[in-house]
């Protein structure tokens, strides 16, 4: 105890039993720390959690493989042009190679008026986006109206920035219509936000980008801009190993968001290729 | 990645009754990258002889052209067909001279006997260890998800057209849940004096 | 270059050593989980075990959380009994509080934000949940290691999850399979295709294996199970 004083290692940690954990409830608190402090996650034991991580998962003390694979993999796009903003996304999650899901949900809806559209580490965005979601809303309780996307963008850009350098992999998307209008901000883990007219993140990006650049114009009709943000999904799904599935639209406009379709990629396939001509494969 | 999943893809072969099938998925791809939907891994080498080469592509290629010369000598000099069997030997030698720098390829084998008309099927690890079982085999970046299908859906003594719908089940259904396999498939039915060759369409994502 | 120690371990010479502190174990063991109209059955093997050798046959991997859901959980054992240990005694908290037991959508969505509170030293679980929702009709949960949770109405997970995932979207989600209507499928269709499942993963998977033990998840409490599989 008297090198402990002397290295005056008291105060940098607490080695006294604390007596608030000796009680049951604080127990079961202290391994659920973010259900009282949504932003608050455990502690990892060891510094530079990307690094430390990697090195576990390798093998097990048997010389077995261990594989955490997080769900990953992503198209998603948006951009904003004279009618509002659309999103469009893929809805494949692959751990590995492994195809997890076909199925699942990228945009996740904030509020009637707020869409967050995920790419990167499945549950990060998940995660976040549902701690953002509860953020709006205490912000429309307290103030009596509507968060803007600026704002609910940079509460986004703060709270992973506090983790940044950790190993959160997210890229993301805000669409919203709020009193400025139509806006579209990106924001991702590294702490970039940033507002713009045209977007796509993912691993598909590029091939997404393809289409949509060379499509884009400011004047587009509703119909045009989504035809435009499916088809920019639909050969991205085609081209890229890790997306595919159902490709999911989504418009937004002073009236709020609505889901426009749901299409499977593979029926999409087959109709733009019976449109070029070509019936067999 | 392993580099066996450079390129990605999928073979499985089938016994069945009097008859064997092999199936193939069209992908070539650079890692996530998907640039031909025109790239079967399974090539013709007899009358009823048929060999999938599933694994990087380069050594696919050229795994499949020295096969192919290999093979030529010894029609020339024998003046006779191969059995599948000497196909698999051959094989197996020939992968086992680079023990120590090895292609990167898992191949299957599968085929009627030309002389005794015994339906044959054998897979190899990528320096030539052969396997000869009974019932299937698989290789490739889905083999996991194959052998799921396969044990479940394979019975003893198919019938030709039962033999088809079983093993490209099995494929696409596999390379369904595979990211780096697909984007078509092609299978072939050996019968003793008919070569049927069916494309299957699959999902294209 | 050739390593002396990496390549002929015979011949090394004993000196400095690097010992690592490995903290995940992979136990193995494989889950299926089939959810119905107004029941869900869930499946998992008892075969417990560290690389090639059996820690014990019998081991139940399936935790009745409460009357409506059941928790299946593999991978790291360690993990998963701190974990489920966790679960149950946050699900006693809510009901002490509320006055009434945690409904199976809600048990997922907790269980979702406590795997990710451990986001940078993950449980090495995976996790698949069954259970009836609140409308009383059948819903299956599955997660990745960090929390990343989506229902459907069947998945396999575990050891062998790659080998049965695609058999099951064949069989029930009826992928690839032309002129067909998807409908839920029976009780005891689901059932037999579960034990089906497992006798193909107990062939190919080393660390499935041993019995499966199933638990049915009706209206009317759950139903236990037991359906013995190869154990070699």
């Amino acid at each position: 105890m008297a090198l402990l004083d002397l290295c005056r290692l008291d105060e940098k940690i607490n080695l006294k039993p604390v007596d608030t954990l000796a009680s049951f409830q604080n127990d079961v608190l202290g391994y659920s720390q973010n259900f009282i402090n949504s932003a608050q996650l455990a502690v990892p034991p060891f510094a530079n959690p990307v690094e430390t991580l990697a090195k576990f998962n390798s093998k097990d003390e048997t010389g077995r493989d261990i594989k955490i694979e997080f769900d990953h993999g992503t198209t998603t796009l948006g951009f904003r042009y004279k009618g509002g903003v659309l999103l469009a996304v893929d809805s494949r999650a692959t751990g590995g190679q492994f195809i997890g899901s076909q199925s699942m949900k990228k945009i996740v809806e904030i509020n009637d008026y707020l869409l967050g559209t995920l790419a990167g580490g499945a549950a990060d965005c998940v995660y976040w986006d549902r701690v953002l979601a509860k953020q709006c809303r205490l912000y429309e309780l307290r103030n009596r109206e509507r968060i803007s996307v600026a704002a609910a963008s940079k509460l986004m850009a703060n709270m992973v920035y506090n983790y940044k350098g950790m190993g959160l992999s997210m890229g993301m998307m805000l669409a919203g219509f709020d009193k400025r209008g139509a806006q579209l901000y990106y924001v991702d883990s590294e702490g970039t936000r940033t507002p713009g007219k045209v977007f796509s993140v993912g691993s598909g990006s590029v091939y997404a980008f393809g289409v949509l650049d060379s499509g884009y114009k400011w004047d587009l009709t509703d119909l045009e801009a989504q035809e435009l943000g499916r088809r920019a999904i639909y050969h991205a799904t085609h081209r890229d190993a890790y997306s595919g599935g159902i490709i999911r639209v989504y418009h937004i406009s002073d009236k709020g968001w609505v889901n426009i379709s749901n299409e499977d990629c593979s029926d999409l396939h087959y109709k733009y290729q019976a449109e070029k001509g070509i019936t067999e494969e | 990645m392993s580099i066996l999943a450079y390129n990605g893809g999928a073979v499985v072969a089938m016994r069945g009754q009097d008859c064997v099938a092999i199936a193939t998925d069209k992908r070539f791809g650079i890692q996530a990258q998907t640039v031909s939907t025109n790239f079967p891994k399974v090539y013709r080498m007899g009358p009823t002889l048929f060999v999938g080469l599933p694994g990087l592509a380069t050594d696919t290629q050229t795994v499949h052209q020295r096969l192919k010369f290999r093979m030529n000598l010894y029609e020339l000099k024998e003046n006779r067909v191969m059995r599948p069997k000497t196909f698999s030997a051959m094989l197996s030698n020939m992968l086992y001279e680079k023990r120590f720098g090895p292609y990167f390829i898992e191949p299957v084998i599968a085929g009627l006997d030309p002389y005794d008309n015994q339906p044959y099927v054998c897979n190899m690890d990528l320096i030539g260890c052969p396997n000869e079982p009974e019932d299937f085999v698989v290789s490739g970046t889905c083999s996991e998800q194959l052998y799921g299908m396969c044990e479940a859906l394979w019975e003893p003594n198919l019938k030709p057209d039962e033999l088809f719908e079983t093993i490209s089940q099995a494929l696409v259904n596999a390379a369904d849940r595979d990211a780096i396999s697909g984007w078509g498939a092609v299978v072939y039915i050996i019968e003793k004096d008919k070569i049927t060759e069916k494309h299957v369409k699959t999902r294209m994502d | 270059m050739l390593s002396v120690s990496e390549n002929f371990p015979e011949y090394a010479v004993p000196g400095a050593k690097q010992v690592r502190f490995e903290p995940y174990a992979d136990n193995g063991g494989s889950i299926v989980a089939i959810a119905g109209d107004d029941y869900a059955v869930i499946g998992a093997d008892t075969r417990l075990s560290t690389g090639f050798s059996i820690y014990t046959r019998e081991q139940k991997k399936l935790f009745k959380l409460s009357e409506g859901t059941v928790l299946g959980a593999t991978g790291c054992w360690c993990d998963t009994l701190t974990l489920t240990r966790l679960l149950q005694a946050r699900m006693q908290m809510y009901e002490h509080e509320h006055n009434k037991s945690m409904s199976t959508p809600a048990v997922a969505q907790m269980l979702s934000t406590m795997l990710y509170y451990k986001r940078f030293f993950p449980y090495y679980v995976s996790n698949i949940l069954a259970g009836l929702d609140a409308e009383g009709k059948g819903c299956v949960y599955s997660y990745d290691p960090i929390g990343h949770c989506e229902r459907s109405n069947y998945r396999a997970g575990g050891s062998a999850g790659a080998q049965l995932q695609p058999l099951l979207d064949n069989q029930i989600g009826l992928k690839n399979m032309q002129n067909v209507t998807v409908a839920p499928i029976p009780r005891e269709k689901a059932l037999a295709l579960l034990k089906d499942v497992f006798i193909s993963a107990a062939e190919r998977d080393i660390y499935t294996g041993d019995s499966i033990y199933i638990l049915i998840i009706t209206a009317n409490g759950i139903q236990e199970e037991k359906f013995e599989l190869r154990k070699d």
